[in-house]
């Protein structure tokens, strides 16, 4: 049993750390600036008016976030490449050198060319009717491109040498540079780890949308989903165990019928179509059914007592509750009934039986510790389905929970938000399943002591 | 369940004619004629527009934009003279299925149309067209993946596939060696934008890069000992790992997060979130399997493993996984619909049940935007759930 419990403790950090990395993965893939999003809104408007003030800013921030750092602690890149690509802030402006140094293989040449746009682009001495073509020209990674723009630009004095450079990038191409891949050991000092470090102590960041610290505004979130998810999974308990068992117990009878077929029929309807279909009718003047006060949690008014608290709060919250959480009764009344009907079959069953128990007793005493499995898969599965499976039904209703805050930020590409959000819900999922793990152990000694068996799906 | 065959005949006759609305979508809803004359000259417009998109015939001449307004001598229209994104704003506003619609000599919108006076019925059509396209390549991606990792796992276990330590060593640091050359240096160096060209520059820097490695560790001494590739418990880690992800709220993330929403990237992450499912059963299957006696009858005459494993005990096994596809085709079209019922992941020229079914929020008293796809999917996903069902 320890060793087992052991084994499986010392997963759960290597599950975390992948996590973090696909976490890391989805923030570096996201577009979307977040340097230029979180800079001061004073600052983020001088990009028109005063570029290089703004570049002067952009660059401090840059630094101050850590944008200035290598991505990981290592680097396997192309020899071609400088290994200090990354003190080049601006990712547009990186990936236009990455492209032309991959494209001619002569980073030296290349990094002349970038030195001289870029002192061109923000200097005062060249006519203003260029500077903007210059500025587009550092985001420019196609060279053919480069050479079209420059083309026309070829009679101007001052421009002689950026065409030069450009020249010297093109002719004195080392392709065969190219063929080496390079290895680097960056240390302690890159994104990952701070980021990593941050999110240990607890520093979640600002969100991009809003800039109020994600914390606060996940932990407001969190209370909403526990409430309603926690009422779900009380409901589910409360009729599913009884359910289950009785179908079992009276196998064949009206009741066991009834309830396989309602249950497989409420298993199929997809739950966001059932609450589409509540939310329209029942919460709406429509169809004169507005049975329910539509959308929202409610708003309680100032002084109201327990009793009116709790009307408004349970009206605003039976629709939801019931569309999470019939699904999941579908699924544990059908699974537990399934297996109650394999215990029964049992020779124990039959012993107890024999000893006089009444039926009730068999099934609640003992086939019910034994079939429990199902049960247990459920309160594994609770924490993934706390985020993912109120996404939808958030929505419908309009209430605010962590469902609806991880679509909105997502689609607002509000990353510190949601990569939170992700890694929370990683942290539970993976948990979830630690306990479940634990909780079969217990539940069934075959499991710990690892004898082999027929695995059962 | 007494009448479970009826039941299931059923079932399998609702999936496959909705897979025939899929395939022929474009004849059964379109705004074109299927067959007819103008001008004295017989043409097909539908079959016209697969020819031109095929590359094998050249467009009508002059381009005809509004068939409705033609004149032909005669003509044969789809069923639903409608396609799904076009808008009829005559009949614009939410037009119920009973109420007057102003659509001249063509049929009615039978089922109603939406705020921009899309009929409803071909939006169906064309959303059978996706979730069919979803729910099939998203269980064939993970068929795919399930059945290759699975079967290694259940069929070998870990003490079956014996080699030299050189052999699993250096093809495993070695083709990893020579995929991650391959990306930083040779794809550059031939400039491979193509992923055909890429991709058989990383497959055959893997095999080159594997060979030598395991040439070269085969000439020290502590690689030439036999062992055994544990392919059960990798695959067993792997899925253990990837149950750790919480797979629709990465899912959620990562879809909001591409620029350009396009159905296969739907697909292809579907799949890849249930190939976990597929494996894990097929283990279960193929670990039954292996100890029948034909199988060791098979091995005794000295059939190959990899033989056995593909001609004689994989057959064993397809139709237990054909049933659980159904459940994964039924889960599959699910996520579809919940997916464009939130709007993300499915492009938005393209109507589905679901985006069909997010209308109707915004206009509750449109019941049959919310009635008749919450119908068609609930039907396919019990049909799904009906066949898939293990006894």
């Amino acid at each position: 049993m320890i060793r087992y419990f052991l084994r499986r403790l010392l997963l759960l950090p290597l599950s975390l750390f992948l996590l973090s990395l696909v976490c890391f993965g989805l923030r570096q893939i996201t577009p979307g600036d977040p340097v230029h999003r979180l800079l001061p809104e004073a600052e983020s408007r001088q990009a028109n008016d005063d570029p290089s003030a703004y570049d002067r800013a952009y660059h401090r921030a840059a630094v101050t976030l850590g944008y200035d750092r290598p991505a990981f602690y290592f680097s396997l890149y192309n020899a071609a490449l400088p290994d200090t690509l990354h003190h080049v802030v601006r990712p547009e402006e990186r990936a236009m050198l990455r492209a032309l140094t991959l494209r001619y293989g002569n980073w030296e040449a290349v990094q002349t060319y970038y030195r001289e746009l870029r002192r061109l682009s923000y200097s005062s001495t060249v006519d203003r009717e260029y500077l903007p073509t210059l500025r587009r020209l550092l985001l420019q990674d196609d060279p053919a491109a480069v050479a079209a723009t420059l083309q026309p630009l070829a009679a101007v004095p001052e421009l002689g040498p950026l065409l030069q450079a450009f020249n010297e990038v093109k002719v004195k191409g080392r392709w065969g540079d190219l063929l080496l891949p390079a290895f680097r050991w960056h240390g302690f000092d890159n994104q990952y780890h701070r980021w990593a470090g941050q999110i240990l102590r607890g520093e979640l960041g600002f969100s991009l949308a809003d800039r109020r610290p994600v914390g606060p505004k996940i932990f407001a979130a969190a209370k909403v989903t526990a409430l309603l998810n926690g009422l779900a999974i009380l409901l589910v308990f409360l009729l599913a165990i009884p359910i289950g068992l009785y179908a079992a117990g009276y196998r064949g009878g009206w009741f066991d019928r009834l309830t396989t077929l309602g249950l497989f029929l409420l298993f199929g309807i997809p739950s966001f179509w059932l609450a589409t279909l509540l939310a329209n009718y029942l919460t709406t003047p429509a169809f004169c059914m507005d049975l329910f006060p539509s959308m929202g949690l409610g708003k309680l008014p100032a002084g109201a007592g327990w009793w009116s608290a709790l009307r408004i709060r349970a009206s605003h919250l039976f629709l939801p509750v019931i569309c999470i959480a019939y699904p999941s009764l579908a699924y544990v009344s059908r699974h537990l009934r399934q297996s109650a009907v394999e215990q029964l079959q049992q020779a124990y069953v039959k012993t107890a039986r024999l000893k006089g128990l009444s039926s009730s007793a068999i099934l609640w005493r003992h086939v019910l510790q034994n079939a429990s499995f199902p049960i247990i898969t459920l309160l594994g599965g609770i924490f993934p389905a706390l985020l993912a499976g109120s996404v939808l039904i958030e929505r419908i209703f309009n209430i605010p929970g962590m469902g609806q805050l991880l679509y909105n930020s997502a689609l607002e590409r509000d990353w510190p938000v949601v990569i939170t959000l992700v890694l929370l819900n990683g942290i539970l999922t993976a948990l979830g399943l630690f306990l479940a793990d634990l909780g079969y152990a217990f539940a069934d000694p075959r499991v710990r002591l690892n004898t082999p068996q027929q695995p059962s799906s | 369940m007494k009448h479970r065959n009826k039941w299931h005949t059923l079932a399998i006759w609702w999936l496959a004619a909705l897979a025939t609305v899929a395939v022929f979508a474009d004849f059964l809803a379109n705004d074109r004629p299927l067959i007819t004359s103008m001008e004295g000259e017989i043409r097909y417009p539908v079959l016209n527009e697969y020819g031109v998109s095929l590359g094998w015939v050249k467009p009508y001449t002059p381009t005809i934009r509004n068939w409705y307004k033609q004149e032909p001598d005669w003509a044969i229209w789809p069923p639903v003279p409608y396609a799904a994104g076009a808008s009829d704003l005559k009949n614009s506003n939410f037009r119920s299925p009973f109420a007057a619609q102003e659509t001249g000599n063509r049929a009615r919108h039978y089922l109603g149309t939406d705020k921009l006076g899309k009929d409803t019925l071909a939006g169906l059509i064309a959303g059978s067209r996706v979730a069919i396209f979803v729910g099939v390549g998203a269980v064939l991606i993970s068929l795919l993946i399930g059945l290759l990792l699975g079967g290694t796992a259940g069929f070998f276990g870990d003490h079956t596939l014996r080699n030299t330590r050189a052999h699993w060593w250096g093809w495993s640091v070695g083709g990893l060696l020579g995929v991650t050359y391959a990306v930083i240096s040779l794809i550059p160096f031939f400039r491979a934008a193509g992923a055909w060209s890429a991709g058989l520059i990383i497959i055959s820097s893997f095999i080159a890069g594997g060979w030598c490695c395991a040439k070269i560790l085969g000439r020290i001494p502590p690689f030439k000992k036999p062992a055994s590739f544990p392919a059960d418990s990798v695959v067993l880690q792997g899925v253990e790992l990837f149950a750790n992800i919480p797979g629709l709220v990465i899912l959620i993330a990562l879809l909001a997060i591409i620029n350009r929403p396009s159905i296969w990237v739907v697909v292809v992450v579907i799949g890849v979130l249930r190939w976990p499912y597929v494996a894990r059963f097929l283990r279960a299957e193929l670990l039954r399997i292996r100890q029948l006696p034909y199988i060791e009858a098979a091995r005794v005459s000295g059939i190959g493993r990899w033989r056995i494993l593909f001609a004689h005990a994989l057959p064993n096994a397809l139709g237990p996984l054909i049933i659980v596809s159904c459940f994964g085709l039924g889960a599959a079209i699910l996520l579809e619909a919940f997916l464009s019922f939130l709007g993300i992941g499915i492009p938005a020229d393209k109507v589905t049940w679901g985006s069909l079914l997010r209308q109707s929020r915004s206009h509750p008293s449109a019941w049959w935007l919310a009635v008749f796809p919450g119908t068609m999917l609930t039907l396919t996903v019990l049909a799904a759930n009906l066949l898939g069902e293990r006894d």
